[in-house]
Parts: structure tokens; sequence; C-alpha cells
């Protein structure tokens, strides 16, 4: 046991070099504020002939983000490693969870929108893949489905968004956009951009009513929730409204809507977590909450918001993240996750203890953590905002369920008799202790880094309100009105921390809203898609091959009957030129006029008399004199390679169908088949592409095209035969999509046509 | 057809050949004259086909160079190649280019177009009898016959 034991920690140290890489990230960021002055410019052309250009803007807000992904990211590899020591797949978790930070240094870092979005899309892929990690387990595979379609759905909203922005603003640029600002108000499409710019940025960060994924995305490994959804997935939508917010934090709309989201999705997040027995969901609870919270900030006007707004963001991390750590510690010690089952293991677990202590102290706010200062900036700038009593009274319930669930986490499941049996429980390794005490105690005190820390908040706040001037954040500590706020937050935190058990019971009635809520919507349109799919399947591909050539006649007959419409005012004019042209009155006939009848001839004896046989082989010969004739009437209307692919089409289609048919038995029934129906349709479809014709003929026709390749032909591709040149070498790239659309087809038929014969094999 | 038809199976190998020389002819005069790879790949269906109907599937498949599927996946690489030349002379892909190979008595004119056209042939020819094939070995099974 020991010797196996020994052997699979080897195994998990093997990928420690994994967090060297963002480390060395962390790193050049810090040497590259201490050494340059933001905003930091780049780029290079990507996409010249779209104007999409990969440049790069990275200023205050943009390291903020750039130092949470890279550093939270070295101590969840650190992490990582201990966590996973014995999974034997974790090399691909590694390589997933590099991709992902990749792609989220991509979105903070650019200033191109199209850009972006492409790295926002593919933080949605990774995602997806980390979420569904242990894809043997049911859950995990709905959860990252869920997370996918949600985010994803959001990602094309967000996509609308941004080709309607690039066309009001006409610029791609997240720089050109800020710099116009409020002028763009004046455009009538902005509400509808901003719209889909918000539920975009809301399915990513998990606000009402698109945050039910969130919950469910907590099937993912440990670490991956430690790092996406605390501190960089879920913050990428705060991300991109944070970053728009000076363009557009005047509008009413913006402002209400942004309010009015994230007041009530920190309510319901709060809801929710009170009412979880999962540590980890009771954490996802809070996770929403806080997001909440940050939307509301960035949707206030006040400066003192955005810098409120980015101490949060920061404080959040530093503490949600070491409480996930937590929770994965306890989870791999005890198997299981569930508060009732918890208890007392500060004995067996006395370093994850310690850090849950911390990290909780920084969450619940409580004096000299950086938690209390971020909380003191909120209400600050809350008190100088205008906002209705019930979002003070929410923010007060918010507060205090964010001091029950601190409780819950770091005193509830630590504290009390000890329930298991110490042989049986074990302390986390030091690679999972090392990370979440690290960032516990940055978030604690914050001071530890004061040369970053300081200048990094303020000048990520003035990337969002650039009229705020200097500050320091350590300075704003108010003793005063402030202070009792915090004291009576404290005081009802308590008391729901104390009644949590009953809370259940009490909460009982939110549970009716599951029945009609988002989730339920989600659940009712993701079992609505195979429904549909099975019934159009059932109505379209029934296999009788009479009713699909019916469905396409009939369709056929409605686009001719438009088109029909749409030229009718030519008809007349059309039926007249008609009969001048072929002379069919008056005049001489010209001398092909015997060919075209004798071809029109035979092509309606070769109908008539598919009409009338029902032998299968005879009706192949009678449709193929319909075929031949239409070729000879090529041949003398001046269209020899027409009439000859049309001879050699019509001449394999009947060798083929001569050799293939008499090998699949008798036919089935025509019996079955609406004779008069299907008469009258043929009859109808053929008289609806006459006029069509007719009246395609009277319009007029524009030669330029047929003039040019008539004339280039030669000299310019060496060809006598215009129709081959034009399908070789003026448009071979058509030619070279349809040959490989042919092969493909074969590709695909062969496995089927296998399986028909082996299904045959079977049978006989 | 129950039993052998003697008539057929003596005319039907020639006429394999002769097919088979009409589709390169017209694959080959396409390029001034009505033809081309499309409709040369046509009648060299007609010709598998035949021999097919006569000599049953397995047979037909024999005489096809490569069999279906890698014929069919030739073509349509060979269409993909002609384009390449073009890239290393700096010009668009699939920009054609002719090359008059000096025999003595005449000039040969060679040119990524007759590749490109080779390459539709091939395809047509392959993808189109892997269908006939494939339709003739699950009917054989239908008979009683060993596809």
């Amino acid at each position: 046991m020991s010797i196996a034991a020994a052997h699979a920690s080897d195994q998990g140290s093997r990928f420690l070099w994994v967090a060297l890489l963002p480390l060395a990230g962390f790193g050049a960021l810090v040497w590259g504020l201490l050494h340059h002055p933001l905003p930091w410019h780049g780029g290079w052309a990507w996409v010249p002939s779209l104007g999409v250009e990969f440049s790069v803007h990275i200023d205050g807000l943009s390291a903020q983000f750039l130092a949470l992904i890279t550093g939270i990211g070295a101590l969840v590899c650190v992490y990582a490693s201990g966590y996973l020591a014995h999974e034997p797949r974790r090399g691909r978790l590694f390589l997933i969870l590099l991709a992902f930070m990749v792609a989220m240094i991509g979105a903070v870092s650019v200033d191109h929108l199209l850009v972006l979005f492409v790295f926002w899309e593919l933080t949605s892929l990774t995602s997806f893949l980390l979420v569904g990690f242990h894809h043997e387990d049911e859950a995990a595979r709905n959860a990252a489905r869920q997370a996918l379609l949600v985010t994803l759905s959001g990602g094309l909203a967000l996509l609308a968004a941004i080709l309607l922005l690039g066309d009001i603003a006409g610029s791609y640029s997240l720089q050109d956009l800020i710099a116009q600002g409020p002028a763009l108000a004046a455009d009538p499409r902005l509400p509808a951009a901003l719209i889909l710019l918000l539920a975009g940025c809301f399915t990513k960060s998990a606000q009402f009513p698109f945050h039910f994924w969130l919950p469910n995305a907590m099937t993912a490994p440990t670490p991956v929730s430690a790092y996406l959804h605390s501190a960089t997935l879920v913050k990428l939508g705060i991300y991109l409204m944070a970053r728009l917010d000076p363009a557009f934090n005047d509008l009413w709309l913006w402002e209400s809507v942004l309010v009015g989201v994230g007041a009530f999705t920190a309510v319901w997040g709060a809801v929710l977590a009170l009412r979880e027995r999962d540590l980890k969901r009771i954490l996802a609870g809070s996770t929403i909450s806080a997001l909440g919270t940050l939307t509301l900030l960035i949707g206030l006007p006040n400066p003192g918001a955005s810098l409120a707004a980015v101490a949060f963001l920061f404080a959040h991390a530093l503490y949600k993240a070491p409480l996930f750590m937590v929770v994965g510690n306890i989870d791999h010690a005890t198997g299981t996750r569930s508060i009732d089952r918890l208890m007392g293991l500060w004995r067996a677990m006395p370093w994850t203890a310690a850090v849950a202590m911390l990290a909780g102290l920084s969450m619940a706010g409580l004096p000299l953590s950086f938690g209390f200062v971020a909380k003191d900036l909120i209400t600050i700038a809350k008190e100088d905002a205008e906002l209705l009593d019930a979002i003070g009274y929410a923010t007060l319930f918010v507060n205090a369920t964010v001091v029950a669930v601190a409780a819950v986490a770091a005193v509830r499941v630590f504290g009390g008799p000890p329930e298991w049996p110490r042989d049986r429980i074990h302390e986390a390794p030091w690679r999972m202790i090392l990370p979440p005490l690290l960032l516990a105690l940055i978030g604690i005190e914050f001071e530890f880094l004061p040369d970053l820390a300081d200048p990094l908040l303020a000048v990520a706040a003035q990337a969002m309100a650039p009229e705020l001037g200097a500050v320091d954040v350590q300075a704003s500590y108010v003793f005063g009105t402030v202070l009792t706020a915090a004291e009576l937050t404290l005081l009802i935190g308590l008391a729901l921390f104390l009644i949590w058990d009953r809370l259940e019971t009490v909460l009982r009635p939110t549970r009716w809203l599951d029945r009609f809520g988002p989730t339920a919507g989600y659940q009712f349109l993701l079992e609505s898609l195979p429904r549909v799919a099975s019934w159009q399947t059932r109505v379209l591909q029934h296999g009788r091959l009479g009713g699909y050539l019916r469905a396409t006649l009939v369709s056929l007959m409605a686009l001719t009957v438009g088109a029909g419409l749409a030229t009718w005012l030519n008809l007349a004019e059309a039926g007249t030129r008609w009969l001048q042209d072929w002379r069919l009155v008056g005049n001489d006939w010209p001398a092909q006029s015997w060919a075209w009848l004798t071809a029109a001839a035979l092509m309606l004896a070769g109908a008539a008399a598919s009409v009338a046989v029902r032998d299968r082989m005879a009706l192949l010969m009678t449709s193929g004199l319909v075929g031949y004739g239409s070729a000879a009437l090529f041949l003398f209307t001046g269209a020899p390679d027409l009439a000859f692919t049309q001879f050699a089409v019509e001449t394999a289609l009947v060798v083929v169908a001569a050799a293939v048919l008499p090998r699949y038995g008798p036919p089935p029934a025509l019996a079955d088949e609406p004779y008069r129906r299907n008469a009258l349709l043929a009859v109808a479809s053929g008289a609806g592409v006459f006029v069509l014709l007719l009246g395609m003929l009277a319009l007029p026709q524009d030669p330029t095209l047929a003039d040019w390749f008539g004339a280039a032909s030669l000299p310019q591709a060496h060809g006598h035969n215009v129709v081959n040149v034009i399908i070789v070498d003026f448009r071979a790239l058509d030619t070279l999509g349809e040959i490989t659309v042919v092969v493909f087809s074969l590709l695909a038929a062969l496995p089927l046509l296998g399986a028909l014969i082996r299904a045959r094999q079977e049978a006989a | 057809m129950t039993g052998r038809a003697l008539l057929l199976e003596r005319t039907t190998r020639p006429l394999y050949g002769i097919l088979l020389a009409a589709a390169v002819w017209i694959l080959l005069r396409g390029h001034n004259a009505p033809g081309g790879g499309f409709i040369g790949g046509l009648v060299a269906v007609a010709g598998t086909a035949a021999y097919a109907m006569v000599f049953g599937p397995v047979a037909a498949q024999r005489r096809l160079p490569f069999g279906p599927m890698p014929l069919a996946l030739l073509g349509a690489a060979l269409t993909l190649v002609s384009g390449l030349p073009a890239l290393a002379l700096g010009r668009p892909y699939l920009t054609h280019l002719w090359w008059n190979l000096p025999l003595g008595f005449a000039e040969l004119p060679l040119s990524t177009v007759l590749l490109f056209d080779t390459g539709i042939f091939l395809a047509v020819w392959g993808t189109l009898a892997g269908y006939v094939l494939a339709l003739l070995r699950g009917g054989e099974m239908d008979r009683g016959g060993t596809p």
C-alpha cells in the first residue's frame, strides 16, 4: 500500500512542472508592471482582407485579470498535481487547463472584438471538456453539455452584438468603441446591440436566468471549479461588461438592466446557497450571488462603484478559490461533500482547517482581511448611488448569507466533536495545502504585496471609470456608519448560520419556482429537440419513394408559382414574343424546326409510354426516351456539350439501372400509389415549369458573362470548348468542391450499403 | 438473368475495352471539342456496369484499377494537386499552367488542366462504379447468390 502510494505521489509530482508555465507568465506580468507603464499596445494583421487585426491592448483592467489568470493558474496547477495524483488521465486535464488559460489570456488582452469572440468561444469549449472530464459519469456529461449549450447560445448573441456594434461604430476595436462612447447612443440599433451583448455576458457570468449551469458544473474536478468557477471563466462576462462600462454607463438601459439583473441574481444566488447541503454547491450558489453583486456594481454610474467592483473581484477570487480547494481536500479525505456528514474535521485536517478559517474571514468581510476592504468599498459605493430601498435590503440579506456560507465552510465542518475515526481520514499532501494557504494569506493581508496591489486596483478601476483620480485603497477604512452596517450584517449572518438546518424548510416554497424556472425551460428545450426531430422524421422521412417524389414536386410547384407571380406581368409579353420568335404563326420556319419537332415528339412519346407501361424494364426504356429526346433537342439548339452530357448520363443511368434492378426482386405494388393524384400533380408541375420558363424568357438577358467567356476561352485558357474551359479552368474551384462532394457521398454510402448487404446475408 | 448468356459474354469483354478507350478519348478531346472528364467518367461507368451485369460485381471490381473508393479518392486528390504548381510560382491556387513538350515531329501540349480533368474522370468513374457494384452485391443476395 505505502509503496503504491509513494509511487503514485511520484507520478503526481511529474506534472508539477506544468505550474511553471503560468508562473512564468505571472512573473513576466509583474516585471512588466514594475518597468513599463500601462497601457501596453501591440498587434499584427491577422485577416487583413477583413480588417481583422490581432491587436493587443492591456490596461489596468486587463492586467488585473492577467494577474488572476496566471497567478491563480500557477497555484491551481500545483494543487491539481496533488489532487489528481491517482488519476491516470491527468495529462489530458493539464493540457486542456493550459489551453483554457491561453484562451482566457487572449480574451482579456485583445482589442479587436472578433478576435475576442474567438477566444471567448475557446474558453467555452475548453471548459466543456474540463467540466465533462469524468465523462464516464452521466451527471458530468449532462453538466458539461448544459454549460456548453448555455454559454454557446450566449456566444451567438454576443457575436450578433459584436457585428451590430461594429456596424454602428464603424470599428471593431474596443478602444474605439469606448472613445466614441455616448455618441453611439444616437443610433437606434444600439439598444438591440446592448441587449444581445448583455445576454452573452450574462450566460458567461451565470446571471439570472442563465445561472443554473454553474451549480451543475460542480461535477467538474475540484481544481477546475476552483479555477474556472471562482476566479476566471465566470468573470469573463464581468470583464467585458466592465470593459465597455465607460462607453455605456450613462445609458438608462445599461444601468437599469445591470443593476436589476445583478441585484436579483445576488439574492437568488444567496437563496440557492442557503438551501443546499452539498458544500461545493453551497459555494457555487454564493459565487452566483457574488457575480450578481459585481454586475450590480458595474451598473452603478459612480466611479466609487468601479473601485468597489475591482476590489471585490480580487477579494472574491482570493477567498473563493481557496475555499473550493478546501472542499476538494475534504472530499479527497472523506469522500463526501455533504455538510450533514461532515463535522469536527479540524483534528484530522488542521492545515486545511486553518486555510478555511483564513479564507472564511476574508469572505465574511471581517476586519484586517481584504474582504473587509472590498465590502467597505461596496457599502460606500451603494450609499453614493441613489438606489431603491429594496436593493438596500437585498444587499443586507446577500451579505448576511455570505457570512453564513463562510461560517459553514470554515467553522461548521471543522468544529465540533470529531465524528470520523482518525485513521480513516488524513490531511491532504502539501501540494494541496500550499496553494490555498498562499491565496488565503494574500486575501487576509493584502499589504503583503503593497507595491503591486494598490496600483493594480487603482489602474483597473481607472480603466472602468476614467474620471477616478488616484486612490489609496488601504486608506478607505472608515469606521463609523459603515462599521455598524457591517456589524448588523454579521449578526444576521450568524443567525442564518445557526438556523441553517431549518432554512431548507423555510425556503421550500422557492422549490416551486424550479418547476417553472429557467432550469425547467432548459430541460424542456432539450427534450423538445429530439421530439421535434422524430416528428419531422416521421412526417418527411417515411421511406416511401412516391411520397418523396410528391413532396419534391409540390415544393417545386410552390417555388414555380412564387416565381411565376413575381414575373406575372411579363407573361403576356413573353407569350407574344415566343410566338413571334419561334414563328409558329406567320413567316417561314427555320431549317432546324423539323429536328426540334422530332425531338419533341420523341419526348412526348416517351412520356406517354411511361404513363402507360407497368413493367419496370420497359419503364426504364421509355423514360430513357425522354432523356434522349431532350439530348437531341440540345444538339439542335446549339448546345452540343450539353447534349453529349445528357446522352452519357441517360445511357449510364439506363445501363446501371438495367444491371441493378433485376437483382432486387419483384417491384413493390404500384397499386398503393394514388394514380389520379399523381397524374394531376405531374401535369400541374409540367405546366408550372413551362410557365416559369416562359416568364424567364421574357426577362431581359444579360450577355456580359457569356460574351466574356466566349472571348476569353481560347486566349486565356487555350481551349475551344467554352463549357469545358469554364468547368476545369475559370470555375475550377467550384468543380473541385463538387467533385469532392461526389466522392464523399460514396464514402458515406458505402457503409450503409455494406450494412444492407450484411443484413440481407444474415436474413438469407 | 438465370444461366449464362453466351452472346453477351463474348461481346462484353471487347465492349468493355472499347468503352474505356472511348472514355479516355472523350476525356482528352474535351478541351477543344464536346467531351471532358465528367462525360468520359460516365461512359467508363457504363462500361463497368455492363461488365458487372454479365460477369458479376466481383469480377467487375477486379477490372477496376485500385477498386472504387481508392480510385475516387485518387481522382479527388489529382484535382486538388493540379492547383498546387501555380502556388509554387506565386500565382493564385488553381491557376492552370501549360507546357508544350517538344517531341521532334510534333508538340505535345501538357497542362495542369489535363491533370484536373483526369481527376474529375477518375472521381466520377470511381464513385459511380462504387455505387453500382455495391448495389449489385446487395442484389446478388436476393437471388441467393454469393457476393
